[in-house]
């Protein structure tokens, strides 16, 4: 059955508080999940008093800023810090998002930093994302097509195919849309979640592969699709703007039309 | 039954259960203002026994979807699922045999 409490030793306790060194006035709270698994203890929040006059505006700037300035035991995923890699996705003041393009003035008050929700937690912000991964190889992401690796020749592809693809190729898989849906919170080892479909549908869309029917076959199952609920947590999470709900649609609509 | 099956019969019963469900609303308000014995008679003929039939089948068919559904989603233990499964299986099927003795004592008088 569906667990809807946290075990004991995954309660949060209140952590240690970092008091601003300078301190003009000018300081937000950030308080922060913290979890090790080096010890046995329950996970923490601590709190970082961080001075804006001193920081970047976006949250991943204060966080580096703990990081490096606070507390270096502080860990989080981060790379591109510009929405491009998806490596610092976490939630901020209740939603998931990219810290790298999540400004701190738009979080009123004390700015609340948790991992991705519902994932396996391997430190503080670091979340496990391998059953992710691991869905996304089982759609296989890439161009099947038999034809043109015989012929090596150019695939062409026109206009209007191409711009099918648009809203699906931008997707950077930082799994704030899959973490955000209650269906892959309660089934994420058969539901495919969010994430993993609009890949599925980009690859649907194009008009370039040839194994639309054995994608859509794969598909056609009690788990991987149906537990999408059109709860559209998913579109509203996702930090490029994307419509996975809209994408999880018409892989239902193709599967339907089969 | 295919995933995608099961999904259309949802999907279908559900848009087949709006207009029957606009129209129970409308007759239960009308047979309300009717004195008892021209309810029966209402109830009686082919049209009303054959509303009640096809609202009840379809009902059942969605709701037992739509709990499949919720099973799906929430229960994981495979035996505790086949367990449900039957007892809501029973359930609707006595809520249909239910319907059906009510009619025939309707429609014998």
């Amino acid at each position: 059955m569906v667990q809807f409490n946290l075990p004991d030793n995954s309660k949060l306790t209140d952590g240690d508080y970092y008091k601003s060194e300078k301190s003009n006035g000018n300081t937000k709270k950030f308080k922060i999940y913290r979890w090790s698994p080096d010890d046995e203890k329950n996970p923490r929040m601590d709190t970082y008093e961080v001075d804006l006059d001193d920081c970047g505006p976006m949250v991943l700037d204060a966080v580096m800023k703990i990081k490096s300035e606070i507390d270096t035991s502080l860990t989080f995923r981060r790379s591109c810090r510009e929405g491009i890699c998806g490596s610092c996705a976490m939630n901020i003041d209740g939603t998931n998002t990219l810290a790298c393009t999540k400004a701190i003035s738009d979080v009123k008050g004390d700015i609340k930093i948790y991992p991705l929700p519902h994932m396996p937690v391997i430190k503080d912000l670091v979340t496990n994302l391998k059953t992710l991964y691991k869905q996304l190889k089982s759609i296989k992401p890439w161009l099947m097509n038999k034809k043109q690796n015989a012929n090596d020749t150019e695939n062409i592809q026109s206009r209007n195919d191409r711009e099918k693809l648009d809203g699906l190729y931008e997707c950077i898989l930082c799994a704030c849309c899959s973490t955000s849906c209650p269906s892959y919170w309660w089934n994420s080892d058969k539901y495919l979640g969010p994430a993993v479909l609009l890949q599925s549908y980009r690859w649907l869309q194009d008009s370039r592969d040839e194994e639309r029917n054995e994608r859509l076959k794969e598909l056609d199952d009690t788990f991987k699709v149906y537990r999408c609920h059109t709860i559209m947590n998913c579109t509203q999470a996702c930090p490029k703007g994307l419509n996975p709900a809209k994408a999880i649609a018409g892989i239902k609509q193709m599967i339907a039309q089969q | 039954m295919s995933a995608k099956n099961t999904w259309k019969l949802h999907r279908w019963s559900t848009i087949l259960l709006l207009p029957l469900v606009a129209y129970l609303f409308t007759k239960i308000i009308h047979l309300s203002t009717l004195p008892y014995q021209l309810i029966l008679s209402e109830l009686s003929n082919i049209w009303g026994v054959g509303f009640i039939l096809i609202f009840t089948v379809l009902g059942l068919v969605h709701m037992n979807t739509g709990v499949h559904e919720i099973l799906d989603d929430y229960v994981h233990s495979d035996v505790v699922k086949r367990i449900l499964n039957l007892i809501i299986s029973i359930f609707f099927l006595l809520i249909l045999i239910f319907v059906c003795l009510s009619l025939l004592l309707i429609f014998i008088g």
